[in-house]
């Protein structure tokens, strides 16, 4: 049976930081019972120098994205060794009280995405081996709160990665309102999470400028483009600001309405002043923003825009083509 | 090899837990299986594979240094402690990632408004520790962020009552039918997932209900207790919209402009239409909420089924538009208009 790579790995860790040399590639291959199986031939199956080589290098890599500094270094006889050196891999002293130890257990359950779920918990196992103390999780006992990042989207991790390392990506995107997809080609400086939905911003090269993606109107897959950054990265990205202004969130200006009395309950919470006029129906300002004529039309007879006459023109349009069916 | 990408990440995650979990054993001699897997938020079970393929590892050379670790099952014994050198025994620093996932939740669970304030400083002291700790590793969390939606007073009475175990008068909006309902609910959880909901039995319907918070314009505790009945938590993770199978099925055509339609409600199917538009089937328990959406589509989309909807979208649509015929603010069934208002 073949090794677990877990134990390849395992043993691959423990000889790299127990040694005070540097170990070379085939030391290390007759060291760990994997690595001399890759290379003996099994039952006439090829076991080949080759296959051990790529296998040791994803090996370093696989360490490597745990955390691990693995530094390769020439002896005087042009041979290469590695070893992962202590002062370059310890975690600095941390002392961390129960209290907080609790409150960091509850943010490291939030991710559902397997690869931060695992990074988290795997952060707080490295704490734990550090002291951080065994409490009691405040909020099992009653179990009220469960905040849990969602994460559906295929493009989420490769565009994470590329945040990580700062790598151009290219991929296809569908804009809200065009019905084909076009190619994309981004810098990606940061994702964010808000009401439930990720964002990408970014630096879009076709058009020279900064724009903000929706990761579930990325189409097909994230594919990486060369190395290196062109635009510079700004020290704040807002993502939030650009998506609230797509939803209408950002109003310069307002907006007089009639609506019916009991009706509407969210436009009244968002009002700047309701007047009762006694007749069934009650005036309303109300901030006006992108997208308030679709919102408005939502409430259909129960709503009529008096102001402005721009606002009112486009109500009247989008219900004459609702009439139309 | 559709499961080879799964294994990989479970054998890195593996091996970064046994890492650890060396350097845990080696200062608790006879530690306790079910202590340990705690601290380490791993099953027991995981924890016996791990203790299964330690003694296969070492620091070098083969067979010469193995760790020995046992188990009987109850706790686990380590008979040779030093074959784990004091360099492969320190705990080790954050990678990035690892760094980064912490950080980005801890930043994200402190704006949480329902959380205890002496919660929310413990973890705003341990956040700012794990950065110091995390050095380097920790620059990269910057570039990923996460904000919960925030109804503050609101969850700190939801929290409360759950914590208390008491009910919970609402007024609350549903926008299917643009009305404000008072219920009683017996709160049990509170889920955040975009928005906060709390999962409630309603004492109204006498079923489970979820209750978007934003969505609550009125909360009171009441001094009765909650008495939920024993029901099975759902995994709330792929959305808490679960239509049914018997529900009855809508067709809805959406122009390139109404794609969105897609992106928010769950569909069984969404098929592309040759102008760039979509033809979405989807299920819901009660149709008469979607004559929103219709109104809301304008000219980026109808109700193709069922016909009764349809026609209900285009009679609000029609009625809707007598208001606007003749004077501006003349509305049907109000006594004045516009000039009521001194303007």
């Amino acid at each position: 049976m073949a090794i677990a790579k877990a134990e390849r790995l395992m043993n691959l860790a423990l000889c790299l930081l127990g040694t005070r040399r540097p170990l070379s590639k085939r030391e290390l291959r007759d060291s760990i019972e994997a690595y001399v199986e890759a290379v003996r031939p099994v039952n006439g199956a090829a076991g080949s120098e080759d296959s051990f080589n790529r296998m040791f290098e994803r090996d370093k890599d696989d360490l490597r994205e745990l955390g691990l500094v693995i530094e390769t270094v020439e002896n005087l006889d042009g041979e290469v060794g590695y070893l992962a050196r202590r002062d370059s891999n310890r975690l600095p002293p941390i002392t961390l009280d129960a209290e907080e130890a609790a409150a960091l257990g509850l943010a490291a359950k939030v991710w559902q995405q397997a690869r931060l779920a695992g990074a988290a918990s795997g952060a707080l196992q490295k704490l734990r081996a550090a002291g951080l103390p065994d409490g009691v999780d405040p909020y099992e006992a009653h179990g009220a709160l469960e905040p849990r990042i969602p994460v559906h989207e295929a493009a989420f991790e490769p565009l994470m990665l590329a945040c990580r390392d700062r790598r151009p990506v290219l991929f296809d995107y569908r804009k809200a309102s065009a019905a084909r997809p076009e190619p994309r080609h981004v810098e990606p400086w940061a994702l964010e999470c808000w009401r439930g939905h990720w964002y990408l911003a970014g630096f879009d090269r076709d058009r020279g400028a900064e724009r903000v993606f929706r990761l579930s109107r990325i189409t097909g897959r994230v594919r990486s483009r060369g190395t290196g950054f062109t635009a510079p990265v700004p020290d704040v990205v807002t993502v939030r600001e650009t998506v609230a202004s797509w939803a209408g969130e950002i109003a310069d200006r307002s907006a007089l309405i009639r609506l019916r009395s009991g009706a509407g309950y969210p436009l009244r919470a968002k009002a700047t002043e309701v007047r009762e006029l006694g007749d069934g129906w009650d005036e309303l300002e109300i901030p006006y923003g992108h997208g308030l004529d679709a919102w408005l039309v939502e409430f259909g007879p129960d709503v009529v825009v008096l102001e402005p006459a721009e606002l009112r023109a486009d109500v009247v349009d989008r219900l004459r083509a609702v009439a139309k069916g | 090899m559709a499961g080879k990408p799964a294994r990989t990440v479970n054998a890195i995650d593996q091996t970064r837990r046994m890492l650890s979990l060396v350097t845990y054993l080696r200062e608790r001699p006879g530690a306790r299986i079910a202590d340990v897997a705690r601290a380490f938020g791993i099953s027991e079970d995981e924890l016996v594979a791990d203790l299964d393929l330690l003694p296969m590892c070492g620091t070098s050379f083969r067979g010469g240094d193995l760790l020995d670790i046992d188990t009987d099952g109850e706790r686990i014994w380590w008979h040779n402690p030093a074959a784990l050198g004091e360099e492969a025994a320190e705990p080790l620093r954050l990678a990035a990632d690892e760094a980064t996932a912490l950080l980005v939740a801890a930043r994200a669970v402190s704006t949480l408004p329902g959380l205890r304030e002496g919660d929310r400083q413990a973890l705003l002291r341990a956040t700012a520790k794990v950065e110091t700790a995390a050095g380097e590793a920790a620059g990269a969390s910057s570039r990923l962020s996460v904000t919960f939606e925030s109804e503050g007073g609101v969850f700190a009475d939801v929290d409360r009552a759950i914590s208390e175990r008491r009910r919970l008068w609402i007024r609350y909006y549903s926008p299917a039918r643009d009305e404000v309902t008072e219920r009683e609910i017996d709160p049990i959880r509170l889920v955040s997932v975009g928005h906060t909901y709390v999962e409630a039995w309603c004492r109204r319907s006498e079923a489970r209900r979820t209750f978007r918070l934003d969505r609550v314009a009125e909360i009171r505790i009441l001094d009765e207790p909650s008495a939920p009945p024993e029901i099975e938590l759902r995994d709330l993770s792929e959305g808490l919209v679960q239509p049914a199978a018997e529900d009855p099925e809508v067709v809805v055509e959406v122009g390139p402009g109404g794609r969105w339609v897609a992106e928010y409600y769950p569909h069984d199917s969404a098929d592309e239409l040759p102008d760039g538009g979509l033809r979405i089937t989807l299920r819901t328990p009660d149709p008469a909420s979607l004559r929103r959406l219709a109104l809301r589509l304008g000219p980026d989309g109808r109700i193709v089924s069922p016909p009764d909807l349809a026609e209900s979208a285009r009679r609000a649509a029609r009625e809707a538009l007598a208001a606007y015929d003749g004077p501006v603010g003349a509305v049907p069934g109000a006594g004045g208009g516009r000039s009521e208002r001194s303007a």
